[in-house]
């Protein structure tokens, strides 16, 4: 009998299912609100569709309308709203930090 | 067009290497830029997920250098043309280099700037939220280096047209 094999009869890690290892699904409700709420992508998304376009869509747009093809002013004006939508992302990232704040200590004032 | 003193057959080639030349070096730096501060906001995201939104204006700023190389080889592509209708001079190209180059190696070097303070910057961030204001200020200060070699390259650029 020396020879045989050890034969476990419990349960390892992986036969146990997953609910049963993580208490938080057995325990009432779990927390399944999206980790990066929808206001955020939309912001994301906005800024870089207008770091996309922006700028190009201006020079173009600028060029023959506003500057009669003299392209040196329609590539300042093209840099320039490059850097306003930048100020824009400052500002707003400020906005957004804020925000939070303010709503985590309403949530604490609440609680209370 | 006939071949001129002024006008040799290869004056092209220098207005092509200005363009390709913004494109590239200024590309290189917004990489630098957006790869260095992003392994920075990475290494931030994992422990402060609250800062993140604040933490990606360093690369926003790589996005504009890009936006400043972009714009310049948009103006010199459209000063070109192929030589039976367009005369072009070897000032012209000279000059179409000169233009390139500038707002290429400055985007390069502002990009690296960008890279390296939005990095350790947004690092340093999460322990001290006072050092915000400072590292913004920091990167405006390096990102104004591409501005410059933006203005020259612009300033340049209407000197080919006179």
């Amino acid at each position: 009998m020396s020879s045989r094999r050890i034969v476990s009869n419990e349960k390892t890690v992986l036969d146990q299912d997953s609910h049963e290892r993580n208490g938080a699904t057995d325990t009432g409700k779990s927390n399944i609100a999206p980790a990066v709420p929808a206001s955020v992508i939309i912001k994301l998304l906005g800024f870089t569709l207008a770091m996309m376009i922006g700028p190009l869509g201006i020079y173009y747009l600028s060029l023959n309308s506003l500057f009669k093809g003299n392209s040196t002013f329609a590539g300042a004006t093209a840099a320039i709203t490059a850097n306003i939508v930048l100020i824009a992302y400052v500002v707003v990232a400020f906005k957004e930090d804020q925000s939070e704040r303010l709503e985590a200590s309403e949530a604490e004032k609440k609680k209370k | 067009m006939a071949e001129t003193e002024l006008a040799p057959k290869f004056a092209p080639f220098f207005g092509m290497g200005g363009i390709a030349f913004a494109m590239i070096f200024g590309c290189i730096g917004a990489a630098y830029g957006t790869s260095k501060s992003g392994i920075g906001i990475a290494g931030v995201g994992t422990f402060r997920p609250d800062l993140i939104m604040k933490s990606l204006i360093p690369v926003v700023m790589s996005g504009i250098i890009a936006v400043y190389s972009l714009v310049i080889a948009v103006l010199i592509a459209g000063d070109m043309g192929p030589p039976p209708g367009q005369s072009y001079s070897l000032f012209t190209g000279f000059l179409h280099l000169a233009c390139g180059l500038s707002v290429g190696l400055t985007g390069l070097a502002a990009g690296y700037a960008i890279g390296v303070v939005g990095d350790m910057g947004v690092r340093s961030y999460m322990q001290q939220s006072r050092i915000f204001v400072g590292m913004v200020l920091i990167l405006i200060f390096a990102e104004v280096l591409g501005l410059y070699g933006l203005i020259v390259a612009l300033i340049l650029n209407t000197k080919g047209r006179g």
